[in-house]
């Protein structure tokens, strides 16, 4: 930059320099031109646009400012990248759409935008930094003819700082090259004061603008007795009551109403229907094992299971049926058997049950199969439904174990309706029947065919 | 060589080897500074006035919409089960799709060298600004406790203690939109800044002196300063043209990440640019053909550049009924039972009229400009942008909520319908936008003065090269 | 003004034409050896494996070569559309590059065969109804032989003809110097860029992308078209930059092209990677098995293409980013020649990620053969583009736009 901040001392206005003014970019060119072979390397020109040629013409050097650019851009790419990573993998790790902690392609995105976003950004601050700017006395505005340079004047200035200044033949020179006029610029005589009001104008602004900040700072570090501002009334306060508190409305003072008699509340009928539960509930309830007493026996069971010592000496579990629950199973299936509902039984055994308790129902399914190949010592096969103590169970005790499971074997209660469950169960029957028949079991009609084969 | 001795007086006629002339009317520099800044030195006609006095009410409404939404709640709008994502993301959507022209003109047709776009490039970058305010506000009031809406930012927070997810792409969004907003902003104000040394020194009052010199930092012209502002311009330029493409991108990811089918699919990104331009430019053309006859420009925003953005208009028309294709064609091809339905469902299903609404201003309105009669009328040309804002706006709908509104479940199949409050609030935001927008033409240089010198040298240079190769030597001479 | 007036020298060397039928010969012999090395190297499991691996790498380079024609072809459309001047000194390279698509035609003919051969070389639904999975069972109304080759003829029938035009438009304008030419041209672009476009995109989806004919992206045709374009630029500037090493249109091509051709091929480096990582974090966030599994093929360990996957993200988009973006390389057309030589063997590996994994794992057989099929179909390209270009000028001396396109300069910095 060829100005410098007006010094106070000088007194008469310092001389900086000259300007010469022309009416077109091609005349300002071609005086660069000349004012550059005549070895002057401190000069400028002042224009309304960029003059394409003027930076050959004055001998101006190209800017650093690309790498700012670069190495904004770089810096915001890591600092992206760092930023993910650090915040999504290792600060606060938390699982989310399957995703890895460090799931790179997502940090992308981001990553991107901040590379943008820092190089922008250093690029215009570094240009004003490198222009000086903002700068707001420049002795060139001194000279009001100067204010065409933003409309459709050219200038070209000389500095006197030049070691070849020399004022009479800067003059000649500038005056050789068909300027509109030449001036000498000199120091700006105009007042340097600031107007008095615009400090206490910018001090009130900066103590406003600080209020709301301070206010929210206060609130948030300090206590308070008073009852807190209740913006949405409704919201904080509403016509209903919670759990455990008491109310006038009612004879007994509960909020929370116990079941009016002979009623069943939503969603409960699966509790007290033995269509859903395989037994009666309220004959379970008059019988005499209470549930305190069958809690105990399924806890030791429980413990006898999971205790390795006692795994390792005897693999087998205690004796199934040793805690078998007392329960008024129902001994008839509650539903029709429709020759329809024995092909679904079949379709869900089949789908459900075979791959571990095998098509005949043996406990020999694929994956007891698969197990018992890999011959890993700790598998138990499947219960085979022809045992005798199966066989002696009810549809109700059977329909029990499908909907609740058993040991190792899961519930099916989420997988088949209780349709289905019974279906499954009279089609266990069946199998069951199948596996000890007799030749009387077989219609009279049909017996041929079978002492042919 | 301050004049342009004009004789073409339709610019719109190609002469092969020859560049038509972007300032028309024999302008000088000193004629193309009295143009433009006094707009804003002498009092504002009355069609300003107007729309002005219409936009302001109309922005209020909308802040008294978005205050009953924080009183009572996200209730008041349409959203519902299965359309979660409603009306203001389709709002969000439009909006942040106009807000791409004004980048895109000045960077991307710069790096083009497209000079036709110094006369209308300062007018949309002030409208991308103002576009993206407008879409900022959408998100921000749908996060349902808008107050609390900078948990977005990744900053410490020792009540939380916790940080933002960013596998989410609608933090991208946060981020993208808010890079964009910001640098676009930046990238407006520095154009802006050898203007506003102009309306300084053509001031006559000091206070106006004051605030424009505050505004243009002591810009002097020097050249120094020139060399090291165009190459600043030019890398602003080159970084903004990939974040122009970024940000529908990011945008199209909010939806293509998702399984739901119309919206997982892999041409949204390009595809969502292609629309945010096309639909950038329809607003652009919808603002400037007003506002180059009503502050009389057309001699810098002449029928050459409208007719240019006009051809930008059809191109990415074109492109988006390409995609529109695309999608059809994919889904039909893919044999994926969703796809199909999705697609089938967008044409004939409940919401057929907003997709036929949406192809025909999208896809056939823009084919007039085939046409060189539509492409240079002002009146057929805005009529046609008219039909784009609408078109994109439907496209954005149609995507939404139609694609939102058949879950893969029949049973939660639903119809979504605005309420009053969302209509009024789309309505409302184009109050905030006019108001801006109306502000910016009061106070602001509207045309870029400094480059659209610049572009009148260079014509100068490049007649003046014309005349000298039509001699005996091909000689370029040094002057240039 | 008189054609010419630069007196600058821009015919093909004679010494390189003269050349062109050894290297037709060579091409033609390499691709051979490419199938025998496939045939007898390919480990016996079954015979149809060789013969499926040349297919496929047949396919890969037919494609690495048609797409960069293709785009010079779209390259010409683009700058009559928009009235470029720069480029108007450097457009017959890409008229003629274009002009040789209907050779292309003809080799297109071998995929054709295969086709119709209904083994499922190359597509697997070209084995037809019942003999392949129900997915591709259910898309055989748009696969299949017949409608296929209707389609490719359609396909070429746009290019050709506008190729045709443009190129020979442009040559009687070498004779008459009629503006009116210009005008033309530039009136027919704006339709033939939406045909073209049509075109390239469905070629991709037939093509290619039906490859894996499960799999389906609608980004695809875009990608191709990237990748087209890219690779264009490269060849331009490799073109230009040997020319002017044998002393031709030194006048006509400066720094300023070649600084251009290197932004436009910088701008395209980066759109690739912008479309392919579009459609790679789309299906990876997603996650949906049927559009997983083509990522899958190509970047799970057990199938060997994973540092195939690699490469391309380091080489295909960071080195050639980093490598190009200084001004100073940009202006040096020797370090340019070598940055286009190293674009179009990325180039390369793309077209090999997109189809080879379809054959199956990666094989050291694969890959040699692979390469020496590549080695075959670039020396036939050469041979064809010498053929084409024969005595004709590689500089429209008589656009109008000639004085526009010398006298530009990029903006100083």
């Amino acid at each position: 930059m060829s100005d410098h901040k007006p010094e106070k001392k000088a007194k008469p206005p310092r001389a900086f320099g000259w300007v010469a003014e022309y009416a077109d970019d091609n005349k300002l060119l071609d005086a660069a031109r000349k004012v550059r072979d005549s070895g002057y390397s401190r000069t400028d020109a002042f224009t309304p646009f960029p003059v394409h040629g003027i930076d050959e013409a004055l001998g101006i050097k190209a800017t650093v400012l690309p790498w700012f650019t670069l190495i904004a851009g770089a810096t915001g790419t890591s600092i992206a990248l760092l930023m993910q990573w650090w915040m999504n993998a290792y600060d606060y790790p938390y699982i989310i759409s399957g995703k890895p902690f460090a799931s790179w392609p997502a940090f992308i995105p981001v990553a991107f935008e901040l590379t943008i976003l820092f190089a922008a950004y250093t690029t215009v601050f570094a240009m004003l930094g490198l222009n000086g700017l903002p700068k707001f006395s420049n002795p060139m505005f001194t000279n009001p003819k100067f204010d065409r340079a933003t409309d459709d004047r050219f200038f070209l200035w000389v500095d006197s700082r030049d070691k070849y200044f020399n004022t009479e033949k800067v003059k000649s020179l500038l005056d050789s090259t068909g300027p509109i006029s030449v001036e000498e610029v000199r120091e700006d005589d105009s007042s340097s004061e600031i107007p008095k009001g615009i400090f206490s104008a910018i001090f009130l602004v900066i103590m406003a603008s600080l209020i709301p900040g301070a206010i929210v700072l206060r609130m948030r570090s300090s206590r308070s007795d008073e009852p807190r501002l209740h913006v949405f009334f409704d919201m904080d306060f509403q016509p209903k009551k919670k759990p455990q508190q008491s109310t006038t409305l009612f004879a007994d003072r509960r909020v929370q109403r116990p079941p009016v008699p002979g009623t069943i509340a939503r969603g409960e009928l699966e509790l007290s229907d033995p269509y859903y539960l395989g037994y009666d509930p309220d004959k379970t309830a008059s019988l005499e094992a209470s549930d305190a007493t069958r809690m105990v026996a399924f806890k030791a069971q429980d413990a006898a299971a999971q205790d390795p010592k006692s795994a390792a000496v005897d693999p087998k579990p205690a004796p199934a049926g040793a805690v078998e629950p007392n329960y008024a199973w129902l001994t008839e299936a509650p539903i029709e058997a429709t020759e329809e509902l024995f092909a679904l039984g079949k379709k869900k055994f089949e789908t459900n049950c075979a791959v571990c308790h095998g098509f005949g129902g043996y406990g020999d399914g694929l994956v007891s199969q698969r197990a018992l190949n890999l011959a890993q010592g700790y598998w138990l096969q499947p219960t085979s439904m022809h045992e005798d103590r199966i066989q002696k169970q009810t549809v109700g005790r059977i329909y029990f174990t499908v909907t609740n499971g058993k040991g190792k074997m899961a519930g099916y209660a989420s997988s088949l309706t209780p349709r289905e469950r019974w279906a499954v169960v009279l089609y266990v029957r069946a199998l069951q029947r199948s596996q000890n028949a007799t030749i009387e079991d077989v219609p009279e009609p049909r017996r041929a065919d079978l002492s042919s084969k | 060589m301050a004049t342009i001795a004009s004789k073409v007086i339709d610019n719109t006629i190609d002469t092969p080897g020859r560049r038509t002339p972007l300032v028309t009317g024999n302008q000088t520099y000193g004629s193309i500074t009295h143009m433009v800044s006094r707009i804003s030195e002498e009092s504002q006609p009355l069609a300003w006035w107007v729309t002005f006095l219409l936009a302001v009410p109309t922005l209020g409404m909308f802040g008294s919409l978005i205050v009953y939404l924080f009183l009572t709640g996200v209730g008041v709008w349409g959203n519902m089960s299965p359309v979660f994502w409603a009306w203001p993301i389709v709002n969000f959507v439009f909006w942040v799709g106009i807000g791409h022209a004004g980048t895109l003109i000045s960077a991307i047709l710069f790096l083009f060298r497209q000079n036709w776009r110094t006369g209308i490039n300062r007018a949309a970058e002030a409208m991308t600004i103002f576009a993206v305010v407008c879409a900022g506000t959408f998100p921000g009031i749908h996060v349902g406790r808008a107050w609390l809406a900078f948990w977005l930012a990744p900053y410490p927070s020792l009540n939380l203690w916790m940080w933002p997810q960013f596998r989410s792409p609608l933090l991208w969004d946060v981020f993208a939109v808010g890079t964009y907003a910001s640098v676009s902003l930046v990238f407006w104000y520095m154009g802006m800044i050898p203007d506003l040394a102009t309306f300084r020194d053509r001031s006559t009052s000091k206070f106006r002196r004051m605030v424009y010199g505050i505004l243009s930092l002591g810009w002097s012209g020097s050249s120094r300063h020139w060399m090291r502002y165009e190459k600043a311009y030019s890398l602003l330029a080159a970084l903004a043209t990939p974040l122009v493409l970024s940000v529908h991108t990011v945008v199209s990811f909010d939806f293509a990440v998702a399984q739901l089918p119309g919206w997982h699919t892999t041409i949204f990104p390009p595809y969502f640019v292609a629309g945010a331009i096309f639909s950038g430019f329809g607003m652009v053309v919808t603002l400037l053909v007003p506002v180059r006859a009503l502050y009389n420009l057309k001699d810098v925003i002449t029928l050459r550049h409208l007719d240019n953005m006009n051809k930008i208009i059809l191109a990415t028309g074109s492109l988006v009924g390409l995609a529109y294709a695309t999608e059809f064609f994919m889904a039909w091809y893919s044999k994926n039972p969703y796809e199909v339905f999705a697609f089938v469902n967008r044409a004939f299903g409940p919401y057929w009229w907003a997709y036929w609404i949406m192809v025909s201003c999208n896809v056939i309105s823009p084919q007039l400009f085939w046409f060189k009669f539509f492409r240079t009328n002002t009146i057929a040309m805005w009529i046609v942008s008219i039909f784009v804002n609408i078109g994109m706006w439907f496209e954005r709908f149609v995507i939404t909520i139609t694609s939102l509104s058949r879950d893969f479940l029949p049973s939660s199949w639903g119809y979504f319908s605005p309420t009053w409050v969302d209509i009024g609030m789309l309505i409302g935001s184009f109050g905030l936008f006019f108001t801006l927008f109306s502000l910016f033409c009061r106070f602001l240089p509207i045309v870029a003065m400094a480059e659209v010198k610049g572009v009148m040298s260079q014509h100068a240079h490049a007649e003046h090269r014309h005349d000298h190769s039509h001699g005996h030597d091909h000689s370029h001479g040094s002057t240039h | 003004m008189a054609a010419n007036t630069l007196n600058d020298n821009v015919t093909m060397p004679a010494s390189w034409r003269s050349k062109a039928p050894i290297l037709a010969a060579v091409g033609f012999c390499s691709v051979l050896i490419s199938l025998g090395l496939f045939h007898f190297g390919s480990s016996a499991e079954n015979e149809a494996t060789g013969f499926r691996m040349f297919y496929h790498s047949y396919l890969a380079n037919y494609v690495f070569c048609l797409s960069f024609c293709l785009g010079a072809l779209f390259f010409v459309l683009v700058q009559h559309v928009v009235r470029a001047g720069w480029s108007a000194s450097i457009r017959r390279v890409a008229e003629l590059l274009a002009y040789t698509i209907p050779w292309w035609a003809v080799l297109f003919l071998p995929i054709v065969a295969v086709v119709f051969s209904d083994h499922g070389t190359l597509y697997e639904w070209s084995r037809g109804t019942g003999k392949v999975e129900p997915i591709v069972e259910l898309k055989l109304s748009y696969l299949n032989p017949g409608w296929f080759l209707f389609r490719a003829l359609i396909y070429f029938a746009i290019w050709c003809v506008a190729a045709r035009l443009y190129f020979r438009m442009s040559r009687e304008q070498d004779e008459t110097g009629s503006t009116e030419i210009t005008l033309k041209l530039q009136r027919w672009a704006g339709p033939f860029i939406i045909l073209f476009a049509l075109a390239l995109n469905f070629a991709a989806f037939d093509w290619i992308m039906s490859t894996d004919a499960a799999w389906y992206s609608t980004i695809f045709g875009v990608y191709i078209f990237a990748s087209g374009m890219l690779s264009f630029f490269a060849v331009m500037i490799l073109t230009c930059y040997l020319m002017q090493r044998s002393g031709r249109m030194l006048k006509y091509v400066n720094t300023e092209h070649f600084h251009d051709l290197a932004k436009w091929q910088f701008g395209f480096i980066v759109f690739w990677s912008y479309i392919a990582f579009s459609q790679f974090l789309l299906y990876w966030y997603a996650n949906i098995p049927e559009e997983t599994l083509w990522y899958r093929e190509r970047l799970d360990l057990s199938t060997g293409w994973r540092p195939l996957g690699y490469m391309l993200i380091a080489l295909h988009f960071a080195v050639p980013l980093l490598g190009t973006l200084p001004r100073a390389v940009r202006r040096n057309k020797g370090v340019l020649a070598f940055w286009a030589v190293f674009i179009l063997f990325v180039h390369w590996l793309d077209m090999t990620f997109l189809i080879m994994p379809n054959v199956g794992h990666a094989s050291a057989i694969m890959i040699v053969g692979h390469f020496i099929c590549w080695i075959g179909m670039v020396s036939i390209f050469i041979s064809l583009f010498m053929f084409r270009v024969g005595e004709t000028p590689m500089v429209a001396t008589r656009d109008p736009w000639i004085p526009d396109a010398l006298a530009y300069q990029q903006m100083p910095m």
